[in-house]
């Protein structure tokens, strides 16, 4: 009965994940997010910095480089966080185009002027770039425009190719690059202008801003919402019980719904707004998936306290460094976790009940919301404490490490049983 | 020198398990290259591959080497779950001596 339900799940939800996991757009999107992750880490940072909710300290640095101290850490954030897209058209362009074997650079290029024409705006003074719209909120324009047009030039360099093959050509080969270039080029441009005037046929100046508040805005309501930060945590889980790095399938989505949300957050605490969204990036990464995906620091604290297995506890020695660092492979492999039905429970349940435990806590206002980004190696305690600014960060860890703790302990016990 | 890569997502998980390959390899006398890839890197690490080893975490990956190293020497495979799990150096060197064709210890 066990042994079919666990080959049901090899054959038919293994394959789906693999699609996922391995699709070309998906991987480009995801490769992206990392590649901008230090720009947005020290972005969030600086305005970390700036917010500091402790007056002693604000006082301080006011006294220390006069009253204007935050605006070295405000020039950081538009560099990084606030030009999120623009950095992201680049990126997903480059990423994309290598996976073709297409010359990557080029094509970054042109899916960045792409980008500028679809969002360029007349104002007063002539044409202006809307600096308000190059933070998360063009994130989902800048992906789709850098798909397309790499889309279109990967395409048309590739019949260019073939053409070429047949008449060797006489031109040097940088040359020959940059010149065979010209034609998808031209087509790129011709696409995005025209595509400009038949929006503005209809009316639509500002792309960006329409797609932002038809598409973007409500995918990110949905995002923000307990339902859906417990289907994407589970389905996560699921995929990582089969035996499949889960968080990074997942990924593209977590970044494209959860990033956009941290940044609204940092944005509001620089103005002084209230902070809107519980379910970030940093959420998830810091209150639920300490030690790594299933919130395995709480297993390898109970295997260090009650098991008896020398097994067991070579295992937890072995691994307790990387968990520190939230990497946890070699317990989901290694005890294993993976296809097991005793650890399919708690594995999946807890990082569940902590999604949970940590929204109340934040709703009640117990721990402030998170405002900023840390790499998702940093060990637990210290993050909570740096996302949130505030040591009630680190509290809800060490309270979620704890009823992490309380459902490992029977499962332990009764894996122990039956192996006896 | 034939030149092997272990594959996980970040490249830390798979690093520990190389440092354990590399000291079993010295300590018999096994002239190979072994590295540890973030599977991003992957695409443009430079060196000529002879074997691809991916994590278990990333196994749907297969399908993308043989699109991308179909015209090249290079083998893969993936790594046994145990074994990558408990970092067992010696099992998975034996697995690459065994895929390169050589004697394993």
């Amino acid at each position: 009965m066990l042994n079919k339900f666990m080959r049901l799940m090899e054959n038919k939800f293994v394959p789906v994940a693999s699609k996922l996991g391995s699709q070309r757009h998906l991987i480009a999107i995801r490769d992206a997010f990392i590649s901008i992750m230090p720009l947005a880490i020290i972005g969030s940072l600086a305005i970390l910095i700036n917010n500091f909710p402790i007056r002693a300290y604000q006082n301080f640095m006011a006294f220390l480089f006069g009253p204007e101290w935050t605006s070295f850490s405000n020039y950081i954030y538009s560099g990084t966080f606030a030009i999120m897209s623009l950095l992201i058209v680049f990126s997903i362009s480059y990423n994309l185009a290598d996976s073709y074997d297409t010359d990557p650079l080029l094509a970054a290029l042109i899916s960045f002027s792409a980008f500028i024409i679809t969002i360029i705006q007349s104002g007063k003074d002539g044409l202006t770039i809307p600096f308000q719209w190059l933070d998360a909120s063009g994130l989902l324009v800048a992906i789709l425009v850098a798909i397309l047009a790499t889309e279109i030039y990967v395409k048309m360099m590739n019949i260019i190719k073939l053409k070429k093959q047949k008449e060797e050509g006489t031109m040097s080969p940088i040359l020959n690059r940059y010149f065979f270039a010209l034609i998808p080029t031209i087509m790129i441009f011709l696409i995005f202008s025209l595509m400009r005037i038949v929006f503005a046929s209809f009316g639509i100046e500002n792309i960006i801003e329409e797609i932002y508040r038809l598409i973007q805005l409500p995918l990110m309501g949905l995002a923000n919402n307990l339902g859906t930060a417990l289907v994407i945590v589970f389905i996560g889980h699921f995929f990582w019980f089969l035996g499949l790095h889960g968080t990074n399938i997942l990924e593209p989505v977590i970044q494209a719904l959860y990033l956009p949300a941290l940044q609204e957050n940092i944005q509001a605490v620089n103005n002084n707004l209230a902070v809107p969204n519980i379910f970030t990036k940093p959420f998830f990464d810091s209150f639920v998936y300490m030690g790594g995906s299933g919130t395995t620091i709480s297993l390898l604290i109970v295997i260090y306290l009650f098991s008896n297995s020398k097994r067991k506890r070579d295992l937890m020695k072995l691994s307790s460094t990387q968990s520190v660092f939230n990497i946890n492979e070699p317990i989901l492999y290694g005890l294993p976790i993976v296809m097991s039905p005793i650890y399919l429970i708690p594995f999946i349940f807890t990082p569940l009940i902590l999604t949970l435990s940590s929204y109340f806590a934040i709703l009640t206002g117990l721990v402030p919301k998170t405002i900023a980004m840390v790499p998702w190696g940093t060990p637990p305690i210290i993050s909570g404490f740096l996302i949130t600014g505030s040591i009630t960060g680190s509290l809800l860890q060490i309270f979620n490490i704890f009823i992490g703790i309380l459902i490992y302990f029977p499962f332990v016990k009764i894996a122990e049983r039956i192996k006896e | 020198m034939e030149n092997v890569v272990l594959v996980c997502t970040a490249g830390m998980s798979t690093s520990l398990l190389v440092s354990k390959m590399k000291k079993i390899a010295a300590e018999n006398n096994i002239q190979i290259n072994i590295e540890a890839l973030a599977q991003s890197e992957l695409k443009n690490y430079s060196k000529k591959i002879d074997l691809i080893l991916l994590g278990p975490q990333v196994k749907y990956l297969l399908n993308n080497l043989e699109r991308d190293y179909q015209n090249t020497q290079a083998k893969f495979a993936v790594i046994d779950s145990i074994q990558y799990g408990t970092l067992n150096g010696k099992a998975v060197l034996n697995q690459v001596l065994t895929l390169l064709d050589k004697k394993v210890i």
